[in-house]
């Protein structure tokens, strides 16, 4: 892996090699594994490593960008005669704002050896024993366990400079049974290995196979649901966007309101909701770097259903006088107070769905955050505190506005790490439009 | 042997001096020259060999150039002007009947002894465990060079052409009252692409894609409303003919005319409609539905985990009634302007075309050299791609199209037959469940048609269906002069997930009593809609 005295050096470099009045580079290393299996056995797998440049220069503020991964003085001179060329052709940046001079980071803790230095025989020794699970349990395996790490730096004419490392590894697993009437579906990540819920997302994955047989019928329609986690964070996936400022202010936002105003300051949502970016969280740790090299901090966007802030870029804050938003880096989203456990949840329940995850989810209507997707891997009626029975999946049309709005939220569990940090909710109604044949 | 860098630069500086300048080429050191080919083999040699040395049975190494030029604007203004390169190579070997494959952006002859050991030391930590040994077919050595079929490489096309011409657009839409913003933006592809297999194989492929597009927006800040109307074109497997011959301009200015017109059109009353739909729009639907449903290796539960499976199991080959009797689909690598047409695919299996659904039964599979011999087939359909140097090929989709009606019926004839439908352009929304049966499609635009005319424009529309049942109720097709190349650029799938292009032709066509839902969540998000 680069090290932060290696990519300093190639980011002078490149710096050196061009005249333009300002400019950016970025170095990066990335190295990753990969195995997949599928019908209980080893499928393609892959290990790669890749090391990229990018430069970005304003020449009478115009600007050109290049990349590439060669590393060689005349590559990286190329590369920097490319950017300038495009700049002198380019129309001037109406948005340029000088790069950033010094900052001070303070650092984050994402990155463990081991995890960077994972072998091919350890993956294939851990989904060994899966397969070996999935034979005695007598349901279909599929899945991916990847691995990997980063090394990163960018540098700026006007002398900031950063670095940083960062390593990765998940699980994701589909269990089926043999007749493919059911299936079950577990996913961990986390920066460290060790740390790294390998047998858990098998467990949920064959467990939830064997419980979802015999799903029946059941009316499309608006349903109390509680959602597990990966449920949250797939639906929660298109949120972080819908803050974006400059959207908001242009009248092109689910932040917008009537007669030009921002949705900023007001409780849009269920006062029960926090939803923040933290780059130093324990668990899911983000960049020390927001955007433009701006140093990061914690940043709530919503805080006790209240919208709290939106996401200002560099040119949008100038333009607003406003800071530019140090965020977000990562997407955190948890309870303002007590926390509910699913078993709390479905114990409280009269009559709900209970949903594993979600499956394809696109945006319908940007205005209202209207989404639509369908359940997948595991749907469930409870009804009087009870899981009663497994029932098919449906397809789904809802506003993610209206799915968090005040009195809408009836609980809110532990956040856990499924891409974000995201909690399973008890939710009033949800509404399922038609049902899906699919399993 | 060892290959100096200073060698690989004199080499391919001798290779770059008969060809002609280009735009980057404002000065001699700006032009990125690429490997030369006699380099790529030895460096093939090197892999094979080893490969071989090594007990691999089959083994192949893919030296390739990715260049990629962006150009992005919002109204009067440019925001990003880029070109981006990535060079590598991936080696990837079978081994005691498991895959191994490894990469890297360092393209030296020690760099590629190394990958070769590492893609080795997989392949053989998998043998151990592995329980289904690959099956992999033969094919005959292959030695070729070969370019897409595009007029003007948009690489040698001066930058500022492009940036006048998006622009343009922007004014075009701008000049309508009521726009409030227009984006734009062009993507050009360049793929260099070598592959050298143990099979003897060495075949060299350039390709281009292109695609132009905009956003036009319309606001009603008053009443907190907004609207868009993308661009209809799309991308395409064609070079700076695209940019130059399509109105873009004239194109803009009535995507901004619409944008505004869908602030005020009649909101769709949820029910049953019959749909008429243009292949800026259908292609998308042919896309998710028949495209990715007869894909051998979801059928066969190699994508369980991430994308699906398949409704189209093994057993329905040849027996199942997909759609009407008039509704043909065929795969074809080798069609014209064409987003996934290649000469060969990443394993050396030469571009061809072939029924999927015929006769409106479900008759046949997209396959490769290691999916084939799972259902007994002896030669493979040519479906293996990577996205890059960088990660393993794996089975894709090729261009997969619907076959226009033999008699050439027009877009006027189809609407004249439809008491309560409408008609849709462009694609907006769309979803699809894991196995392919129950999808949700919007559009850009709406038009409704009462007893046989179009009467006026409708928003907040989309329609829900299931596979089967929406292709079995199309009762008319367009003639060839209705049919028309739509596509993806960025068709994600696999883990971790690649990107692939891929294109679908299709004439105007029409569908009877189809489910359509109201979108706009205030006029109740979706509920009206019945179960599909």
């Amino acid at each position: 892996m680069l090290t932060e005295r290696e990519t300093r050096k190639i980011c002078d470099t490149l710096l050196e090699l061009t005249k333009a009045d300002d400019a950016v580079v970025d170095v990066s290393e990335r190295i990753g594994g990969n195995q997949r299996f599928a019908a209980n056995a080893f499928n393609t797998n892959g290990s790669s490593r890749e090391r990229r440049f990018s430069i970005t220069v304003w020449m009478d503020k115009r600007r050109g960008s290049a990349s590439g991964t060669e590393f060689d003085d005349a590559a990286l001179r190329r590369a920097a005669e490319q950017a300038e060329h495009i700049a002198k052709l380019s129309p001037v940046d109406v948005e340029y704002l000088p790069t950033l001079g010094p900052q001070k980071y303070k650092p984050v803790n994402g990155f463990v050896d081991a995890t960077a230095q994972l072998s091919a025989a350890w993956r294939a020794k851990q989904l060994g024993g899966i397969l070996g699970q999935c034979d005695k349990a007598n349901v279909v395996g599929a899945g991916i366990f990847q691995s990997g790490a980063v090394s990163r730096a960018s540098a700026t004419r006007h002398g900031n400079f950063e670095f940083e490392q960062s390593t990765s590894a998940s699980l994701s697993m589909t269990a089926r049974t043999p007749d493919g009437t059911s299936s079950g579906y577990g996913l961990h990540n986390h920066f460290d290995v060790d740390r790294l819920d390998i047998a858990g997302v098998a467990r949920r994955a064959v467990e939830k196979a064997q419980a979802g047989r015999d799903a029946q019928r059941l009316e499309p329609g608006v349903y109390p649901v509680i959602l597990e986690p990966q449920a949250v964070g797939d639906i929660l996936g298109f949120f972080g966007r819908a803050f974006d400022a400059r959207n908001a202010d242009e009248g092109r936002s689910p932040m917008s309101a009537p007669g030009g105003k921002t949705l900023l300051g007001r409780p849009v949502f269920d006062p029960k909701i926090n939803f923040y970016s933290d780059p130093w969280h324990p668990e899911l740790p983000g960049s020390q770097a927001a955007q433009d090299g701006v140093p990061a901090q914690k940043v709530h966007l919503v805080r006790g259903g209240t919208v709290e802030n939106l996401a200002y870029s560099r040119f949008w804050a100038e333009k607003s006088g406003k800071e530019p938003t140090p965020g977000p880096v990562n997407q955190i989203f948890e309870s303002t107070g007590a926390t509910h456990s699913l078993t709390e949840m479905i114990a409280g329940a009269e009559r709900a769905l209970l949903l594993t995850r979600f499956w394809y989810i696109r945006m319908v209507n940007p205005r209202t955050q209207l989404l639509t997707g369908l359940t997948r891997d595991g749907v469930w009626l409870v009804e009087n505190g009870k899981v009663k029975h497994p029932v098919r999946n449906f397809r789904f049309n809802q506003s993610v506005m209206q799915m968090l709005a005040p009195g809408n939220v009836e609980m809110i569990g532990k956040p856990e790490r499924v891409g974000g940090l995201y909690p399973a909710l008890k939710l009033k109604a949800f509404t399922f439009s038609s049902e899906s044949d699919a399993v | 042997m060892r290959l100096s860098r200073r060698r690989f630069l004199m080499t391919t500086g001798t290779a770059a001096a008969g060809l002609a300048a280009p735009h980057w080429r404002i000065d001699a050191a700006a032009y990125e020259p690429g490997l030369s080919s006699a380099i790529k083999n030895e460096l093939a040699d090197i892999a094979v060999a080893l490969a071989r040395q090594l007990g691999a049975s089959y083994g192949d190494i893919r030296i390739n150039r990715y260049r990629i030029e962006r150009i992005s604007t919002r109204e009067r203004q440019v925001q990003d002007v880029s070109l981006d390169q990535t060079f590598g190579f991936g080696v990837r070997v079978l081994v005691k009947g498991s895959w191994g494959f490894a990469s890297s952006s360092e393209v030296t002859p020690d760099e590629v002894r190394r990958v070769t050991q590492e893609a080795v030391d997989i392949a053989k930590a998998n043998a151990s465990r592995q329980r289904k040994p690959v099956q992999f077919l033969e094919v005959p050595a292959v030695k070729a060079n070969w370019r897409s079929a595009f007029k003007e490489d948009p690489f040698d096309v001066p930058i500022e052409q492009n940036i006048a011409t998006l622009l343009k657009v922007n004014e075009a839409a701008l000049a309508v009252s009521g726009v409030g913003f227009v984006n734009s933006s062009i993507a050009w592809v360049n793929e260099q692409k070598f592959y050298a297999s143990t099979d003897g194989s060495r075949i060299e492929q350039y390709i281009i894609r292109g695609y132009p597009d905009f956003t036009v927006t319309a606001v009603d800040r008053g009443a907190g409303d907004f609207q868009t109307r993308d661009a209809l074109g799309g991308p395409q497997g064609m070079g700076y003919e695209y940019l130059r011959n399509h109105d873009w301009v004239k194109e803009a200015k009535t995507a901004g005319e619409e944008a505004v017109m869908k602030l005020k059109a009649k909101r769709v009353t949820p029910g049953k409609y019959d749909l008429v739909l243009h292949p800026s729009h259908l292609w998308l639907t042919i896309h998710e539905s028949v495209g990715h449903s007869t894909e051998l290796d979801r059928a066969l539960g190699f994508e369980a985990n991430y994308a699906g499976t398949s409704f189209l199991t093994p057993d329905k080959a040849g027996k199942l009634q997909f759609g009407a009797r008039h509704v043909n689909f065929f795969a074809d690598r080798t069609q014209p302007a064409g987003l996934a047409t290649v000469a060969y695919d990443d394993e050396g299996v030469p571009g061809q075309k072939w029924y999927l659904v015929r006769d409106g039964v479900f008759v046949d599979w997209q396959t490769t050299r290691d999916l084939a011999p799972l259902i007994g087939r002896k030669n493979s359909y040519g479906c293996l791609h990577s996205q890059s140097w960088r990660d393993v090929p794996f089975p894709r989709m090729p261009n997969v199209s619907l076959e226009p009606g033999k008699e050439d019926v027009s877009l006027d004839q189809l609407v004249a037959d439809v008491e309560n439908g409408i008609l849709i352009y462009g694609n907006g929304s769309f979803s699809i469940d894991q196995q392919r049966y129950n999808f949700q499609f919007g559009g850009q635009t709406f038009w409704e048609i009462k007893q046989g005319k179009i009467t006026g424009m409708l928003r907040d529309v989309a329609y829900q269906s299931r596979t089967t049942d929406f292709w079995n109720s199309c009762d008319g097709l367009g003639g060839q002069s209705t049919y028309a190349l739509g596509g993806s650029f960025t068709d994600g799938k696999g883990e971790p997930p690649q990107s692939n292009a891929v294109s679908h032709g299709c004439p105007v066509a029409r569908f009877r009593n189809v489910n359509v839902l109201n979108t706009d969540s205030k006029q109740g998000g979706g509920t009206g809609a019945e179960t599909c």
